[in-house]
This record gives structure tokens, sequence and C-alpha cells, in this order.
């Protein structure tokens, strides 16, 4: 079953000045539900715009972008909010934690949009916590945690509503091989749970592992291969 | 209106932030207790004045000889007596006395029920004797020799501003220590029974007598309730202070917007906030600030006016020395303070969501690299 559809998708910044710049230049694939899929590219290809575009971060300037049936290149921000609440999980290369809170104030920001009451959020927190085998550092302040334990931190948060879509951007930048190898080991526990995991990396360990099963290569806002 | 989980997630945030947020509590406090503590203070002394104008006479007429207030006579009130409408007219005398020991001035009133040996006075007065050791009695001089009253009481500190300086005494000593005639009067208080008849009357005594002043107590009471030129003087400088205050408040308010903030809104858009949310969230802190901030400035302020008497503040207001004494009656006009929030408020919160906004609406892909 197709979960992702990107169709001729251009992302153009400046369109109306003389320094317009293509990002993308007509992109176009396909990913199925449950597939992990790597974007490769150098430093400026394009892929973190793709993943952001994908993720319902910013619009394309032209195409279509389909996820589950519905189009999200054109959502109004209530629905496009809604999509990334429900639909998306994100990994960021910097983590993007709230410094000053703790891991589980963290992990929690994505609940506090809902109705769930304490004790239901805190069984989906635990459970995210568990599966990025950060629950140990619960209480502690992200701001004391290494490298490796803000990675973790982030992933539960990415997966603390469940979503069908992980997407993940230079996950591994800011990792030592050994918090990177972790991550890819992650990622048999996102295969196994039928997520669909899109990542934008140039790191060669991705390739070296079975768990990815398609690269995407990109050069100056264009797929190669 | 919000969800009980958003409510928690904002107050979360909220001490998140407690440095930032607490510089603009203290700030914002400031502000509302200083112009708090002066609304507190000018109501209260034109309550006052307004209340004691209330048991006053209709009219009050005063004669003028080079634009100073000037004696009356006994034909002037006869005169006035005669007009149509009018019931009564009582000569009153009244004055001022030098007590040049303490380098004050007493007020002194003629009261006929008091006798010819006591006088009751003001607690400003009281105060001001006992330092020169006048504790039960007191020597006024004049042309006429010395003249010593018992203190028979002193004033409740309830009548207050009109009653601080003030020493009540037989008219017939008024008369001796001011140097008043047994016909002459410093004022002359006229009753008329039927308030619509008021203004005629008014106009018809000045007609009558063209070098007097008459007064009606409308006229007192609504020269009371504009006592203090608002635009000027002592409160031009608390504005001033309020307003640098104010914008130093608002400055803050704007850094919470940006900086490391505006990367937190860019984290929670990319995790499913929508803006709404995002206002939401700042709404919620900064209202919980504002409204704690204003009720403990509004609390500090009652408390320095009402419980502790407003020290310094009295002095700037009540001037004389015989002010120290006045007791302030606990007056609040609430829709003063509403005012005062209305415009405290929302420049206080607007400065923060509007940039919020701002931040949320732009395109968050740059932020969350």
């Amino acid at each position: 079953m197709k979960q992702i559809t990107v169709s001729n998708v251009d992302k153009i910044y400046n369109s109306t000045k003389e320094n317009a710049f293509y990002a993308l230049k007509q992109i176009s694939f396909e990913i199925e539900a449950g597939e992990i899929v790597i974007l490769k590219g150098v430093s400026g290809s394009g892929k973190s715009t793709l993943l952001s575009l994908i993720g319902g971060l910013s619009k394309p300037s032209s195409g279509d972008i389909i996820v589950e049936g519905e189009t999200i290149a054109k959502l109004p921000d209530r629905l496009a909010s809604l999509y990334r609440y429900e639909r998306v999980g994100f990994i960021f290369q910097s983590f993007n934690l709230l410094n000053g809170l703790n891991v589980y104030q963290n992990v929690t920001a994505p609940l506090m949009l809902s109705e769930w009451s304490a004790s239901q959020r805190e069984e989906k927190i635990d459970r995210a916590l568990q599966i990025a085998n950060i629950a140990h550092k619960k209480k502690q302040k992200v701001s004391d945690l290494s490298g490796g334990e803000k990675q973790r931190c982030a992933i539960a948060r990415a997966l603390v509503m469940d979503p069908p879509i992980i997407l993940a951007d230079e996950p591994t930048a800011n990792l030592d091989t050994h918090n990177s190898l972790m991550f890819i080991e992650i990622l048999k526990t996102f295969k196994a749970m039928g997520k669909t995991v899109l990542i934008a990396t140039h790191d060669v360990l991705f390739e070296e592992s079975d768990v990815i099963d398609r690269c995407i290569r990109m050069k100056d806002g264009e797929i190669v291969s | 209106m919000f969800s009980k989980n958003l409510i928690e997630y904002a107050v979360i945030l909220l001490f998140k932030d407690r440095a930032d947020h607490l510089f603009s509590f203290i700030i914002f406090t400031f502000i509302v207790s200083l112009l708090s503590a002066v609304l507190f203070v000018s109501d209260a002394i034109r309550s006052d004045l307004v209340d004691a104008a209330k048991f006053g006479p209709d009219i009050v007429v005063e004669n003028t000889l080079a634009g100073r207030a000037y004696k009356l006579n006994e034909e002037d009130r006869e005169s006035i007596a005669d007009l149509a409408g009018v019931s009564a007219v009582e000569g009153d005398v009244e004055g001022y006395y030098y007590f040049s020991q303490q380098r004050v001035w007493f007020h002194l009133i003629g009261d006929s029920s008091l006798s010819l040996r006591e006088m009751s006075i003001g607690e400003g007065v009281k105060e001001a004797m006992k330092v020169w050791h006048y504790d039960d009695a007191f020597n006024f001089f004049s042309t006429q020799g010395k003249i010593t009253l018992k203190m028979l009481k002193t004033e409740s500190k309830q009548t207050n501003v009109l009653s601080n300086d003030v020493i009540f005494m037989h008219p017939a000593n008024v008369r001796a220590i001011l140097g008043f005639k047994v016909d002459e009067y410093s004022k002359l208080l006229v009753t008329v029974p039927n308030p619509n008849e008021v203004g005629d009357i008014t106009l018809k005594i000045v007609q009558l007598l063209p070098t007097v002043k008459a007064t009606s107590k409308e006229d007192i009471q609504a020269s009371y309730r504009h006592l203090f030129y608002y635009k000027g003087g002592i409160f031009m400088i608390l504005y001033w202070v309020c307003t640098v205050a104010f914008l130093i408040l608002l400055k803050n308010q704007i850094s919470l917007a940006y900086g490391e903030k505006k990367k937190e809104i860019a984290i929670l858009r990319s995790i499913g906030y929508a803006i709404k949310d995002i206002i939401a969230l700042k709404f919620i802190q900064n209202a919980l600030v504002a409204f704690s901030a204003f009720l403990l400035g509004v609390w500090i302020a009652y408390m320095y006016v009402f419980i502790f008497q407003a020290p310094l503040l009295r002095a700037i207001f009540l001037g004389s020395q015989l002010g120290r004494s006045v007791e302030f009656t606990p007056i609040v006009d609430l829709n003063l303070l509403f005012l005062l929030f209305v415009f405290s408020v929302i420049p206080f919160l607007a400065f923060v969501i509007i940039p919020s906004w701002k931040i949320a609406i732009a395109d968050m892909s740059e932020a969350v690299r």
C-alpha cells in the first residue's frame, strides 16, 4: 500500500525575486507503508527541504504530496498541524528539545494538546520512553543529558503519539559511532512496529545496515537514482 | 476555552522561563502598586471632603476685598434672609491662627455648643500642641490678651482631612482671637429647603451683594471631586516613572517571543501545535503573570495606603506637618482600577502575543533544522 506519494514537487525560494533558488526540482517518488527509506545526498542537495514538505512544516511551490490518500501540500494551518500531530513524528539533527524541561516534560509536549487524563498520558509516555530506552532518565533535565540520550529523548517524543510515519533529519550527525549504531538498532524496532521511516542523511553507516529498504539519492534538488 | 492539559503545559513552560517572567512580574507589580497607591490616596482625600460637604449648608457666602476673604456683617445676613426661598441664614466665624513656636496654622471654627472655656481639637492640632507640652490646655494670644482654653476632646480620625488642623471653640472666643466684632461674620451659611431653587438664589445673592462669592453645595462637592490636577506636578513625575518602567516591561515582553523562544515556538509547531495553540500558551502564561502581578500590586497599594497610612506619599498629598495625623478612609474606586487593569494588562499581553503570532505563522522548517 502506498503511504507517501510525491509528484512533480518544486520548492523555489525567493520565487518572485531575481535571486530565485530551486531547492527541489520535479521530485517524484512513492514510499510503501512500513518501508524504511534513506534520502542520501550532500549538504544542500534538498533532503531536509523534502522532509519538511512531507512533514507539513512548509508547502511546495508546485506539485503534490499525498499521504495515506490525503493531499497535504495545500492544507490550512489547523489541518497541517493536526496532520503533524497525528501522523508524523520528527527526529531532528539538533534534537530540538525544550531546554529547561526534563525528559518527561519534553515527551509529554504533544500529548498536552489532547484531552487525555494524566494516567493515560503517563501510560503513553512510559511506553515511548521504554522503546527509546531512556525511561531511567525520565526526571532528568535534558540539558544534563549526553548527545545520545538527547537523541533517545527526541525519539521518545516522536513516538509518543504512535504516528505511522517517522521523519528523521540527519539523526546521527551529532552522534558518535556507538550512538549512531544504537539509533540504527532502534530503526529495527520501528520496522517491527510497522512504521514508515524516511531518513535524510549522508552517514555511510545507514547504507551498511540491512534494516534500510531503499536509498533515494539526491543532488542539487533532484533525484539522481 | 482552554483545555486543562494545555493550561498545565503553559504553567510548566512558565516555570521553565521563571527568571524572565519574574522580571516582568516585579516591574508590573511595581507599576500597578505605584499607580494604585496614588489613586487610593487621592480617592480617600476626595471622598472625605465630598462626604463632609454633604452635611454643609446649601449655599456658603463669603465676602472678598482685593481678592481676599473679608468680613460680612449683620446687614448682609438680614438682606439674604429676606430673599424668597431662603429659610435660614447663619453667621459663621472662622479663620486661621498661627502657632509660631511650631510654625503651623490652626483652623479656628465657631461652635456654639461648646462652653467659653473649652475647645475640641483635630488630631494634627493635638500633636502640634503636645510638642510644646500643651497637654490639657492651650494659650491663644490676641490683641485682647491671652485666652486659655481647655482641651475637651479630639476629633475622630475618621472625619479626617477636614478636621485634622481644626479647633472648634465658642464663637465668642473665635471673635476675640481673630478680631471679629459681635456683628461680623467670616461666612454666611444659607439654608434653601427646595434644592431646585439653590441655583437661582445663588445668583440673586451675588446680584444683591456684588462683592461676595456665593458657592452652592453642589459646586463645593464638584470642586472637591476635581481637587487633584492629574496632568501636572507630582502626578507627571509618577506617570513618567511608570511609563519608563512600562517600556522596560514591554521590551522584556517582546524578548520573551524572540531568541531562544523563537526556536521553542518552531519546535512546538513541528510536533503538532497549531498557531492558535501557540497563542493560547503565550496568553495563559502571560495572563497568569499579569493577573497575579496586578492583584499583588493592588494589595500592596491597599496595605501601604490604608494600613501603613502611605508613608512618603502622604506628605506629597497633604503637605503640611499637620497632615501627618490624617488617617485615610478605605475607599476603592473600582472604575479607575478597571481602567488601570485595561491599560496595563492589554498592552502587556499584546506585546508578547503579537510577536509570538508573527513567529508562529512563519515557515518553521529553517528554525527546527
